[in-house]
């Protein structure tokens, strides 16, 4: 007996937040860059740029993705709580909005440790501490820390999540478990390196620069991508997000050796966009062609199409990267528009073949 | 229901159309499929899936439902999720071909 099954209604509604969450996230960040300067009210704040993108973008997303999984009433609240935070940052109460995002990733929290709880895997693990990291980050932010000391832990929560799931999904490469114990402890290492750049900033992100290029290293070794890169399709368009993803991850690693772990500035913006853009979008566009049917129920049809707005991510990524290593601040906001437009581009495509497919398939039902 | 009916073959054919799209393999291969078997009128599928996580859950339980939905001889029908015993990758058959074919195509 489903109990907890919600339906399809609900999901849809909770999506549309999550989109609601990205576009007025990346028009934050695009307010951030001067968009809009002259007028004499923004829209959108632009320092609501992070806490949309990781709170009401990827926290409602991935708690959807959880709590459909689950199927269990009481997993819904997390991504409600970002759904509902994201409308109170965008309408105005800040402050409330803030302990919403909060609740919801506490909520995301205790989903994650209930799914390592039936299941006491290392990736269930790893998972849940993404989610803690996501609650570590919102706990600074409310009281008020600077964004620069607390987004590493808003960018381990998309990063952890998929290092869990990735881990989960290679399970039938079949890692030899020395090699499951090595990823395991790179990681909880770099978990720790984390928690010490609070007390050393250098240090502590130099330890987690190495790590994290461990981590890559360990994932393009023992990633099906490697194989199924080979394939056609979505899969062989997944495995190039997914090993184009993995390269960023080690050009995040070097940079931070070479450039520390900046507090500001265009080294800043091109250490996190490096994370955030290079990896984390990768790997959305890596699964979105599994994460879509699994909240939609609908299947996104194949079309090369998909492969524009893929280079003109990494393409206009570069751009942004060139622009801040060499203080060109025209070369990185053409970079960073570029970004935003390769997003639209990617949501505008998997939208258009979706609605397509529907309309044609209302079309044989009404033929036959 | 006449359970000398129920072609437990031809009903583990038709969930071999269901494909699971993160491994490009159907679900008997993959060895989700636990059991197909009779209870009272209703046939009975239940399987599992890779995790008690897996986001592809209610996608597979739509297919599952719309495989069984789609065979004349089944009148009644309940696909049901079970976590016992645990899946591990021992249970995929041996020598299956991940994404031998591409993820499902949706019809076009």
């Amino acid at each position: 007996m489903n109990t907890g099954k919600v339906s399809n209604k609900v999901l849809v509604s909770l999506l549309f937040f999550a989109a609601v969450g990205l576009i007025t996230g990346l028009f934050s960040g695009l307010v951030r860059l001067g968009f809009l300067s002259d007028a004499p009210t923004q829209p959108v704040s632009p320092m609501a740029h992070g806490p949309l993108m990781i709170n009401g973008f990827l926290g409602t997303l991935i708690g959807l993705e959880r709590a459909a999984a689950l199927e269990k009433k009481w997993a819904y609240a997390a991504p409600v709580l970002m759904a509902a935070s994201t409308v109170l940052l965008l309408a105005g109460p800040v402050v409330a909005g803030q302990w919403l995002l909060l609740l919801g990733s506490i909520g995301l929290t205790l989903v994650m440790s209930y799914l390592y709880y039936l299941q006491p895997k290392i990736y269930h693990l790893i998972m849940a501490f993404g989610a803690a990291s996501l609650m570590v980050g919102n706990v600074l932010y409310i009281i008020g820390y600077p964004i620069y000391t607390l987004v590493a832990w808003w960018a381990a929560f998309p990063m952890l999540t998929i290092f869990g799931e990735r881990l989960e999904l290679n399970r039938i490469m079949r890692p030899p478990k020395q090699a499951q114990r090595l990823f395991a402890g790179l990681i909880l290492g770099w978990i720790g390196a984390l928690a010490l750049t609070h007390i050393d900033r250098t240090i502590g992100w130099t330890i987690a620069s190495v790590l994290l290029i461990g981590v890559a290293g360990w994932l393009i070794k023992y990633d099906v991508a490697r194989r199924t890169i080979k394939s056609v399709e979505w899969t062989r368009y997944s495995a190039i997000c997914l090993l184009t993803g993995y390269g960023w991850l080690i050009l995040s690693g070097l940079f931070g050796l070479w450039h520390g772990f900046p507090t500001a500035g265009p080294l800043y913006d091109g250490l996190l966009h490096m994370i955030f853009v290079g990896f984390v979008f990768s790997m959305i566009f890596a699964h979105a062609s599994v994460i879509i049917p699994s909240l939609s129920g609908k299947l996104v049809p194949w079309h090369s199409y998909f492969y524009l707005p893929l280079i003109l991510l990494h393409g206009f990524l570069l751009t942004r990267v060139i622009g801040d290593l060499l203080w060109w601040p025209v070369v990185r906001k053409i970079g960073s528009h570029g970004n935003v437009l390769a997003i639209l581009l990617f949501l505008g495509g998997v939208l258009f073949q979706l609605v397509s497919a529907s309309i044609k398939k209302k079309q044989r039902v009404t033929q036959s | 229901m006449d359970l000398s009916a129920l072609d437990r073959t031809a009903i583990a054919g038709k969930l071999r159309g269901v494909i699971d799209p993160e491994l490009g393999v159907n679900i008997v291969d993959l060895g989700l499929v636990y059991g197909i078997y009779p209870e009272g009128d209703v046939v009975v599928v239940e399987y599992t899936v890779t995790t008690p996580g897996c986001p592809m859950r209610r996608f597979l339980q739509q297919k599952v439902e719309e495989a069984l939905d789609s065979m004349d001889q089944i009148e009644a029908f309940e696909a049901r999720v079970v976590w016992e015993p645990e899946w591990n990758v021992d249970m995929i058959k041996p020598d299956v071909e991940f994404f031998a074919h591409p993820p499902p195509r949706a019809q076009v």
